[in-house]
């Protein structure tokens, strides 16, 4: 029997699936590898870590699963997180820890293009936001403010090409994970000129660049041994957890949305042409050639309500959180829709999209002396979703959506699931439990198989059960509130500088 | 100034008790100066404030202490009021003799009935933790008042009470530490301090009750939450952390592969090979080989 591994590099951790062909899951492991913040905006991981961790994960699943019950790992996917950046010298070794996708360091040069009329151009060439996570402006970062390191860098990967670049001795980067440097036309799927000469490196210094299906060449003689793999098990390069997760969820072509909400969230969307907005608020990234994923990111998903646990919760056990936070949703869900007038804006850690303001920060709004504890919990739950339907609301300006996808830890949350429903008055599909982006790498890896004629085919098998209908009478009420929301979010710009300026 | 103040040598109530060196009590009325200042000496130093409130410097920090907040000054850091001065106010506080082994480690001698174990994951808290004042902390003047009352009592079995009563002030203050610094509300930022504390000594030979003391976790509890976090055993997220140095290590062509093996906590060279060829399917040397010729 044939099996597909799929290996997902995320924030956090490393998670390893193994699915026979039909989509069903065998087994799945994970590991955890952390993230050092050795200054205020900085946000690294060890290269080596990550690699080691990924082997250890993927060598015990093998062991544990696959090889006792005598799988063939016909091909393994990758998937990883996006805008990382991991320079390395002539003989292949990594200068230095990889720079993450939340790495700040890049705000100067960041603002500094964003204003310039070149801005607007390299914006409509790569797609990518003109943002600190850019790729793009962390190496010019390198190139300004570590001028040793810069003069030692021979080439720049993203992660998930430092990691396949060990297991086949190939460097390459995918189309989707190319296209959230900043650096990529994603209209001529070429290099950008201008964008490299920002960063100030050459083409030469990056990967190849492959369409999601290629086959990044033979497993290590080595790995081949300690894994027991044989040499003819592809290792196909895929794609990033971002279009993965859309994928996964069986979006192709439009009408339908993702919204996906773990720590941070996004709501996106697919389709053939790449969403050009004047005020640069979307991203496009490439799946495979003329298939675009656009939409918008935010910093405060479930880590906000984490955060409203931690100070709230009553944590009758050290440490549980989830027993913690599914008492505050009962208590949530005893309040009326609209927490009896409370507000509140989850800027925590600033926001992307759609407002794009690093200084913005939480507000409750509207507080009166009958609000208790309960009030507030389930005003932060509403403040973290309508930021979630903002970006969908600024999405259908240029595309219209019928019905929504939900995925990641929080937003499945029932209650979490319902509310997003009511307030977008949508249908809202979803599979408890469920790894998307995963699934995404199955369907590729499928599809590059001939299981699948084509992405399109292997979406339209998604099936995702569970459907959340919207009230009409809550919707109403919500919009009520969001109209608020939405004013106060770009209304209080002066006053969150000027507070953030004090922080 | 009221004072009482027992001490070893001169006073015959401690001389069943080498390991008091002193033991006293004071209620200051007025402002001193030039009465408190700053000494360092060996052994482990505890003073709880009962009255009043005082500026004490520890090592090189200062600090504002309440009544029940209590400062812990280990061997060799300095200790005392930073102009000198004697405030208004009351406290009373121990001072031990410890012994410590090469490794700094803190020994509690013949009086402690902890074991070996316990009184080694005591050792790596105290030495670890970076504040030296256990805020509410009430149990500690407690425990001096009682062993003050034992040492002039001297009822039947007030040594072995005695000696129990260190051990259990050495127990609270090294769970009051960990409670400190783990409201055990935020697994996350407690696992990425213990993964701190285990590369700043990665040498070290870490036993799961260490690593379980310094969350401040029971060892099962801890098995668990760190298995479901971090998708590994305590021992094999070592081992991983280990390893992952070493790769570091092995590309500086300066080092020999036995000081490797050890500074990253290998007991020995050849239990660091079979170790790491089991986990990246290459020898130290042959690892080190590929990385350091030119491709």
């Amino acid at each position: 029997m044939k099996c597909i591994i799929t290996i997902e590099l995320g924030t956090n951790a490393v998670r390893v699936f193994a699915f026979d062909l039909n989509g069903n899951i065998i087994g799945s492991l994970k590991g955890y590898y952390p993230t050092f913040h050795t200054e205020p905006d900085y946000s690294e991981q060890d290269p080596d870590q990550i690699f080691l961790t990924m082997l250890y994960v993927l060598k015990n699943l093998l062991n544990d699963t696959i090889h006792s019950k005598k799988y063939k790992v016909a091909c393994i996917c990758f998937s990883s997180s996006m805008h990382s950046v991991l320079p390395i010298d002539k003989h292949g070794n990594p200068l230095g820890y990889a720079i993450t996708w939340a790495d700040n360091r890049a705000k100067k040069e960041a603002q500094s293009l964003k204003n310039s009329s070149a801005g607007r151009s390299v914006y409509k060439a790569t797609g990518t936001p003109l943002h600190p996570m850019s790729p793009m402006m962390k190496i010019a970062w390198i190139k300004n403010n570590d001028k040793e390191r810069y003069r030692q860098t021979s080439k720049i990967l993203p992660l998930k090409s430092y990691i396949i670049q060990q297991l086949t001795g190939e460097y390459m980067i995918d189309y989707s994970i190319a296209s959230a440097t900043g650096l990529l036309n994603i209209h001529k799927i070429k290099w950008e000129p201008d964008a490299l000469k920002f960063a100030g490196i050459n083409a030469n210094m990056l990967p190849d660049l492959v369409p999601v299906f290629t086959s990044a060449g033979k497993l290590k003689k080595a790995y081949q041994t300690s894994l027991g793999l044989s040499a003819d098990t592809k290792i196909i390069v895929g794609s990033s957890d971002g279009c993965m997760a859309i994928l996964g969820d069986g979006v192709k072509g439009e009408g339908m949305a993702t919204i996906t909400i773990e720590d941070s969230g996004a709501v996106r969307v697919m389709g053939g042409k790449v969403l050009q907005d004047e005020k640069q608020r979307f991203f496009n990234y490439l799946l495979t050639e003329n298939c675009y994923v656009s939409g918008g990111p935010t910093n405060n998903g479930g880590v906000i309500f984490e955060w409203l646990t931690r100070q709230f919760g009553d944590f009758k056990n050290p440490f549980d959180i989830d027993h913690s936070m599914q008492e505050l949703i009962n208590d949530a869900s005893k309040v009326p829709v609209g927490s009896d007038g409370l507000l509140f804006l989850p800027y925590l850690l600033g926001e992307r999209a759609p407002i794009w303001n690093a200084n913005a920060r939480g507000v409750y709004f509207g507080l009166n002396i009958k609000h208790e504890k309960t009030h507030f919990v389930r005003a932060t739950i509403e403040g973290i979703l309508y930021e979630i339907f903002s970006i969908g609301k600024t999405l259908e300006e240029h595309r219209n959506i019928k019905s929504l996808s939900i995925n990641g830890s929080f937003g499945t949350i029932p209650f979490c699931t319902q509310m997003i429903a009511d307030i977008y008055n949508k249908p809202v599909r979803l599979r408890q439990n469920f790894q998307s982006v995963s699934f995404g790498s199955f369907l590729l890896s499928a599809t590059e198989m001939g299981i699948y004629k084509s992405l399109d085919e292997a979406a339209k098998t998604v099936f995702l059960p569970d459907q959340y209908l919207p009230e009409k009478q809550n919707h109403k009420a919500y919009m009520k509130y969001f109209k608020i929301f939405e004013r106060l979010s770009t209304r209080l710009a002066p006053e969150f500088e000027e507070i953030a300026n004090l922080q | 100034m009221n004072q009482f103040v027992l001490t070893q040598g001169s006073s015959e109530e401690l001389r069943l008790f080498p390991h008091i060196l002193e033991l006293g009590i004071v209620k200051n009325s007025s402002i001193r100066l030039n009465a408190f200042p700053k000494t360092s000496s060996d052994g482990i130093k505890i003073f709880c404030v009962l009255e009043g409130k005082f500026e004490w410097c520890v090592d090189k920090g200062q600090y504002l202490l309440f009544p029940g907040d209590v400062a812990l000054i280990l061997p060799r850091q300095e200790f005392g009021s930073g102009n000198g001065v004697l405030e208004i106010g009351s406290f009373s506080w121990m001072h031990l003799n410890i012994r410590q082994n090469g490794n700094d480690e803190i020994l509690l001698s013949a009086w402690s009935s902890l074991s070996e174990t316990e009184s080694s994951a005591i050792s790596k808290i105290l030495l670890i933790n970076s504040s030296p004042v256990l805020s509410k902390f009430y149990e500690a003047g407690k425990i001096l008042k009682s062993i003050q009352n034992e040492l002039s009592g001297q009822e039947v079995g007030y040594r072995a009470r005695i000696n129990h009563q260190i051990d259990e002030l050495f127990i609270l203050m090294t769970r009051h530490l960990t409670r400190q610094t783990n409201s055990g509300r935020d697994f996350p930022k407690t696992f990425m301090n213990l993964e701190q504390a285990l590369r700043q000594n990665l040498s070290h030979q870490w036993t799961v009750e260490e690593m379980a003391a310094l969350v401040g976790l029971g060892t099962t509890v801890f098995n668990e939450k760190v298995k479901s976090y971090s998708g590994f055993s305590p021992i094999n997220y070592l081992i991983n952390i280990r390893i992952s140095e070493a790769i570091k290590l092995l590309k500086r062509p300066d080092k020999n592969l036995t000081d490797i093996a050890l500074d990253t906590g290998f007991y020995s060279s050849q239990h660091f090979s079979t170790t790491f060829k089991k986990l990246t399917g290459y020898t130290p040397s042959e690892f080190r080989k590929n990385h350091l010729s030119k491709k």
